[in-house]
């Protein structure tokens, strides 16, 4: 990978993710179709969940969108980049800067610092150490938690650990953060503070795409997209408003 | 340069946030390191001590023993003409004939009969020039003279240990006893570093070795010869000196050739245990491969993460190649000090000089770090073929 200027801010309306007659097929005796000439848009702004039952393909999507697989037909763009035609590298410096992963499991790193584990998502940019460090810093104090930067993952609640991660998604200013069951690991009280962060994250400049099979968080969104069996079956908008700014 | 220093900063928080397991991936090249310098030093140190002390002996020395001529029953012997004809060589500076006398109880105070019967100190007579041929000084006193041999008179010199035994004093006026016979003590020889026997040896003049001992003549058994130009030349000529073409005949030979070869033995010593250290860094790489393999299952969430937040398979390679260098180097540099510390342990231990070559330490350390990032590459390269979907189990 290579050392990259700071991505570009999408602007409102801007498609930052799209997927093309997407469609995910396992195996090679016995062929699993998880996902089936799938085409979905996300652009800026949008405030997204994505629900369905286990085995609805709804996970196997986020790993499209998150462009961490690549389909088995159709194409995947990344600010209208297709990054099935790129290299690893290429591919992994377009991830690094126009997505965020927030994760059922947190995945923090567990030796490193709170701090640590967000300027994780900084390295390899061309950053100053002080500039990481000071990146990192403000998006822990983001969602209040400046002050726990030294703390490692075994001395934080399930709470504060998905907001190091949340932290951790948000340090490079990403056009869109995929969250995967976000508040699956947490109580009640701890689910609904990570709602709140996500609901304030999202920006003109910012989607936000939850998966998850709980309806309550995908009542939280304002468009919601409802998967079955590989495919896309429902697209609504929730609420009165569908995408800020709009 | 940025880019490399965020690397060593991944791979050194990695190793230090597991630092039992750290410490046993790099026991291979700590081992295999300083099993090579040690062995390598130990060996260098201890030819350099053989070297050293060739220089001292000298390399001109001969030894020339009595081989048995027709005579038999008796103790060869080298006629006293001989020696003479010996000393009249052209390269040979000095000669000094020796006869070990037999059956003789030495005894330096009343009540020690039974000791010094069962363990006899040997009793030799010499020629007056001893000191001189051997270039061994006197620690006290002085040796048998020209005056001694011509009266026969009883007296005696005494090798240094022998004389740490007796606890003799320098200057101190004492008698020895010989089956009986009071000998008067002259003076200390000290430590014949080629004929270490002479320390604890008692000598005599052959006058007074022929008039007290039942010896038919003063013929003695072995010349001690010394030839500081074409040694080896003068020691091939000796036998035929002395001989004169008769049946008494006599073998001569250079002690420190034996020496000589010993510190030539070396390098074959040398090689096999630079294949030894080789075999066990050879192990310690499988070790490291084996260890870093277990390391990339159990973080293979770690792993996901980082190819989820922009790090490529390449990265990810270079990261675990770059915690197999740092391995290798610090297991390399560890070695090195430990090798070197046994060596200046075992050098300090034999009275050696501590032989140890700064490109030796370097070289291995640099195949420590070798053997350490080929060993990582089996690690890395599975490391960066994870798929980060499989390590994250989502939904």
């Amino acid at each position: 990978m290579t050392d990259s200027t700071p991505p570009e801010e999408a602007t409102e309306d801007e498609v930052v993710l799209a997927l093309e007659g997407v469609s995910r097929v396992y195996g090679t005796e016995v062929l699993v179709r998880a996902l089936d000439d799938v085409s979905l848009e996300i652009r800026a702004g949008d405030f997204l969940s994505i629900v369905g039952p286990s085995g609805s393909g709804k996970s196997t999507m986020l790993g499209l969108l998150g462009v961490l697989d690549l389909p088995t037909e159709g194409t995947i763009r990344v600010r209208g980049t297709d990054v099935t035609r790129l290299a690893d590298a290429e591919r992994s410096r377009l991830r690094g800067e126009a997505i965020g992963f927030v994760f059922q499991q947190f995945h923090l790193i567990p030796h490193l610092t709170a701090l640590g584990n967000v300027e994780t998502a900084l390295l390899y940019r061309g950053l100053s150490p002080k500039d990481r460090r000071s990146r990192a810093m403000h998006a822990l104090e983001q969602v209040d938690l400046g002050a726990r930067h030294d703390h490692r993952p075994v001395q934080m609640s399930g709470g504060e650990q998905q907001r190091v991660a949340i932290a951790r998604a948000i340090s490079t200013d990403p056009g869109v953060v995929l969250a995967d069951e976000p508040t699956g690991a947490l109580d009640s009280r701890n689910a609904e503070n990570v709602l709140q962060i996500f609901d304030d994250l999202q920006s003109p400049e910012r989607a936000v795409c939850i998966v998850t099979h709980d309806l309550h968080v995908a009542d939280s969104a304002r468009r919601k997209i409802s998967m079955l069996d590989g495919r896309i079956v429902a697209d609504e908008l929730l609420g009165a408003g569908t995408r800020v700014g709009s | 340069m940025r880019r490399f220093r965020e690397l060593v900063g991944v791979a050194t928080a990695g190793l230090t946030a597991r630092k039992v397991r750290t410490l046993l991936i790099m026991l291979g090249p700590i081992l295999g390191v300083s099993a090579i310098v040690a062995a390598i030093g130990i060996n260098e140190s201890s030819k350099g001590h053989l070297k050293a002390k060739l220089q001292e002996l000298g390399t001109d020395l001969i030894v020339v023993n009595a081989s048995a001529g027709l005579g038999f029953g008796q103790d060869p012997v080298i006629e006293a003409a001989a020696v003479a004809r010996v000393g009249r060589l052209p390269d040979v500076v000095a000669v000094t004939g020796t006869r070990q006398l037999s059956d003789i109880v030495t005894v330096p105070f009343a009540g020690a009969e039974d000791y010094y019967r069962a363990f006899p100190v040997p009793v030799i007579a010499t020629g007056t020039d001893l000191p001189n041929t051997m270039e061994v000084s006197l620690v006290s006193g002085r040796f048998l003279n020209d005056f001694d041999e011509a009266s026969g008179a009883r007296v005696a010199v005494i090798g240094r240990d022998l004389a740490d035994e007796y606890g003799y004093l320098a200057g101190e006026a004492r008698t020895i006893e010989l089956n009986g016979l009071e000998y008067g003590v002259i003076g200390v020889l000290d430590w014949v570093l080629l004929e270490p026997s002479m320390d604890s040896a008692v000598f005599l003049t052959f006058t007074a070795a022929v008039a007290d001992w039942d010896l038919d003549d003063p013929d003695p058994s072995r010349l001690y010869v010394r030839a500081p130009e074409h040694t080896a030349l003068v020691a091939k000529e000796i036998p035929t000196v002395v001989s004169l073409g008769g049946p008494d005949g006599a073998n001569a030979s250079v002690p420190t050739d034996l020496l000589d070869a010993q510190s030539q033995v070396d390098e074959s010593l040398n090689n096999l245990t630079k294949m030894m250290g080789g075999l066990a860094l050879i192990v310690g790489g499988v070790g490291i491969a084996n260890v870093m393999s277990i390391s990339v299952i159990q973080r293979s969430s770690e792993i996901g993460i980082r190819r989820a937040l922009g790090h490529s398979r390449g990265t990810i390679a270079v990261q675990f190649l770059f915690e197999a260098l740092v391995v290798g180097v610090f297991g390399g540099i560890l070695g090195a000090l430990v090798g070197a510390g046994v060596v200046w342990g075992v050098a300090a231990q034999r009275g050696y000089t501590m032989v140890l070559s700064v490109a030796g330490l370097v070289g291995w350390s640099l195949v420590s770090v070798g053997v350490a990032v080929v060993a990582g590459l089996y690690p890395s390269s599975k490391a960066a073929r994870l798929e980060p979907l499989e390590t994250l189990r989502l939904g």
